[in-house]
């Protein structure tokens, strides 16, 4: 060993570990591994609310539609001929049902089709609303009456959901609205190629509709009725949380009143939202007679219950600019405010608009408060015109809207509610990627 | 090298800028500043020295009420500016710190262009009438900052994407530009490396002509360089304050003469 220059030996050797480090190293591995598992957990539940959503939800985007050509008879819908509006809308609904079956009949007599139906059974495959739509086209469209339109009708609920294999032979066995002769009538009609499953706009676009005529749902109104609602929200919400904020965070002295507000404002972030329903219902509607179910009373309560979320997180963007800068600017002989408003508030400000696009995303997806102020339930109204009317006229929000859906009967609004969760997420996902954006793009740049 | 160069600059004026007398301060029941008297001379390079926590800090940030943003912080007796009590209830802070202006221990340039830095205390004091104006007016703070060749072909680059040493001089250019009388440096090179600091103290010394300038400093090479006047802090008290050549050469007070011999710090 002479090449070897001389080594002293270990105490411990380094190359083995010594049990201490065995152990340690093994609670590491099984805390890693704990984690990993919590993380899987967490996506796979995700990859299931996911693919439950899309799968039970798509189908609301879709609906089933009947072609047929009609003949606008001038006798029927304008017996005056004089192409009088008011004239042509004293003809109800009941005026065009005739119209439409007298149309299907025609479609089964020239496609060959062999039916033991009567006409009027036959136009039972027909949405309850189709009339309503064919007279709405006819009294935007006067100048058609006494010639033929293609139109497209909306099918029954039943008619849709056997497109959609959600009705079967076999289930229809006790269905008073619908029976295997009509169903062959739809399978002859499918193969005709007049009957098929289309992009169904009015889904996103339209009102609610009564328990019989699911088909014609839709969440347009309540859409609508949100977006009232976040409007009076961030136009409240923001300015006076923030400027509470910077109140309480940069002007406002620490003594025993401060340390109260700051108490209640963290705890008001945890009162159940259902609480602040009640108070809306009491102070807004009971004591300031503001109407029932209206997007402004919606509105005010989601603002209160947003508040202190927005206070809170402004708040702490506000902390977390060095005080440094607050030094800098006081330095060169900036007053308070200046040094708040020019240096303190834009750094502050991707934290700011941060919270709030967060708060108001909460506010967007919260149905609670809304039961108590009346803004969950049966509301079919026509969307809004004008601000006015969007934030005073009754209406409903997306998530009540959902939830008005789900507790139908009918499984037909069971698929249109998870299609409005779907909506309702879109736009969640969407307010927080403004959010992610307005944040990269005000972040300090250097 | 240049140890004793600067501090062999005979001292022209004698008139006092800054008069304190009998000065306390309390961080609520911390008395933290004990009966400190001193003038400060203008045109005229003072500095503070002493060991950590002995008040040099406190004391300095009382001559622009900086203090006056911690809650808990009191401050009594009297300090004039040119015979003016700025602790009088008709003073406003704003005013006061315009004319006394302040660098800090850590460059802190705003997160905006090395012109809007500059340009920002002459803004909002309305030093300028127009655009030209404020032009010159940046130019003239940064020539006197010793940074004007660094930026000037990068005025709207962001200040705070300079160097450490050159962030300070911006500082004091920033400092500067609002036209003070007086100029504060709370040790203004303990984040800078040598070569930062020979140039910032060089800027010191040349910033004499105009100003009376109190600066904080740990270093007693530094004091010895730049200062022409010494105080000396010790646990909140002022246990000596004269020229600063007498300070390091024949102290007085024993505490002192333990500090700058490196026996208590």
């Amino acid at each position: 060993m002479t090449d070897r220059p001389d080594h002293t030996t270990p105490k411990h050797s380094l190359l083995r570990q010594d049990a201490r480090t065995v152990k340690r190293n093994r609670a590491e591995t099984r805390f890693k591994a704990y984690g990993i598992a919590a993380i899987a957990v967490g996506l796979l539940m995700l990859v299931i609310l996911l693919t439950t959503i899309i799968g039970r939800g798509t189908g609301a985007f879709q609906q089933t539609f009947l072609t047929l050509d009609v003949q606008l008879l001038e006798a029927k819908l304008d017996k005056k001929g004089n192409r009088d509006l008011e004239d042509i809308k004293k003809v109800s609904t009941f005026g065009y049902a005739p119209l439409m079956a007298a149309a299907l009949e025609k479609k089964v007599a020239d496609t060959g089709i062999e039916t033991a139906l009567k006409p009027k059974d036959m136009a039972a495959i027909l949405s309850k609303d189709a009339a309503a739509q064919l007279r709405d086209f006819v009294l935007d469209n006067p100048d058609l009456i006494g010639t033929s339109v293609e139109f497209r009708f909306l099918t029954n609920s039943r008619v849709d959901g056997y497109l959609k294999g959600r009705v079967t032979r076999e289930s229809i066995a006790n269905d008073k609205s619908i029976n295997a002769e009509q169903l062959d009538l739809v399978d002859a009609l499918i193969a005709d190629g007049s009957l098929e499953k289309r992009f169904n706009l009015a889904f996103i676009t339209g009102a609610d509709a009564s328990d019989a005529r699911p088909e014609a749902a839709g969440m347009g109104v309540s859409m609508m009725g949100s977006l009232f609602m976040m409007l009076v929200v961030l136009a409240l919400a923001l300015p006076i949380g923030v400027a509470a904020s910077i109140y309480l965070e940069e002007f406002a002295p620490t003594n025993w009143i401060t340390d109260i507000i700051e108490v209640n404002i963290s705890n008001l972030a945890a009162v159940p939202s259902i609480v602040f329903g009640i108070l809306g219902l009491a102070v807004f509607i009971n004591y300031m007679h503001l109407p029932n179910s209206a997007p402004l009373v919606g509105g005010l309560v989601l603002t209160l219950m947003t508040l202190p979320t927005i206070i809170i997180s402004t708040r702490a963007s506000l902390k977390s600019v060095p005080p440094s800068i607050r030094d800098a600017a006081l330095g060169v002989g900036a007053s308070k405010m200046q040094s708040v408003f020019h240096h303190v508030l834009p750094l502050a400000a991707p934290g700011i608009l941060t919270g709030t696009i967060i708060g108001l995303a909460q506010a967007l997806g919260e149905t609670a408060p809304l039961l108590l102020i009346g803004m969950v339930g049966f509301i079919a109204s026509n969307p809004p015109d004008g601000i006015a009317s969007g934030l005073l006229d009754p209406n409903s929000a997306m998530p009540a809207q959902i939830y008005e859906w789900a507790k139908r009967a009918d499984p037909a609004f069971y698929e249109r509610a998870w299609g409005g969760i779907i909506i309702l997420l879109v736009f969640l996902i969407t307010m927080n990627a403004i959010a992610v954006m307005l944040r990269r793009r005000f972040e300090r740049r250097w | 090298m240049r140890d004793n160069v600067i501090s062999e600059i005979d001292v022209t004026t004698n008139k006092i800028k800054i008069a304190a007398r009998d000065v306390q301060v309390y961080y609520g029941d911390t008395h933290a500043i004990k009966d400190v008297s001193v003038d400060i001379q203008d045109k005229t390079v003072t500095a503070f020295i002493g060991p950590s926590g002995c008040g040099k800090s406190t004391f300095l940030r009382c001559i622009n009420r900086m203090n006056d943003t911690i809650d808990i912080c009191r401050v009594q007796g009297d300090i004039l500016i040119d015979g003016e009590d700025i602790y009088d209830s008709k003073v406003d802070p704003v005013q006061l710190r315009a004319k006394v202006g302040m660098v800090f221990q850590k460059p802190n340039p705003f997160p905006k262009s090395i012109y809007d830095n500059v340009a920002y205390g002459p803004r909002i004091h309305g030093l300028a009438r127009n655009k030209a104006e404020l032009d010159d007016i940046v130019e003239r703070a940064l020539k006197r900052g010793a940074i004007w060749n660094e930026v000037k072909d990068r005025l709207h680059a962001p200040g705070t994407g300079l160097s450490g040493g050159q962030q300070q001089r911006l500082c004091i250019a920033r400092a500067v530009a609002t036209e003070p009388e007086v100029l504060l440096m709370d040790e203004p090179c303990s984040a800078l490396d040598p070569i930062a600091t020979a140039q910032v103290e060089e800027l010191i010394d040349e910033l004499r002509q105009s100003y009376a300038v109190v600066i904080v400093t740990h270093s007693m090479q530094q004091a010895a360089r730049v200062s022409q006047k010494t105080a000396f802090f010790h646990l909140g008290n002022l246990v000596e304050y004269g020229e600063t050549d007498k300070i390091f050469t024949s102290p007085e007070d024993p505490r002192t003469e333990s500090y700058i011999t490196g026996r208590i710090g």
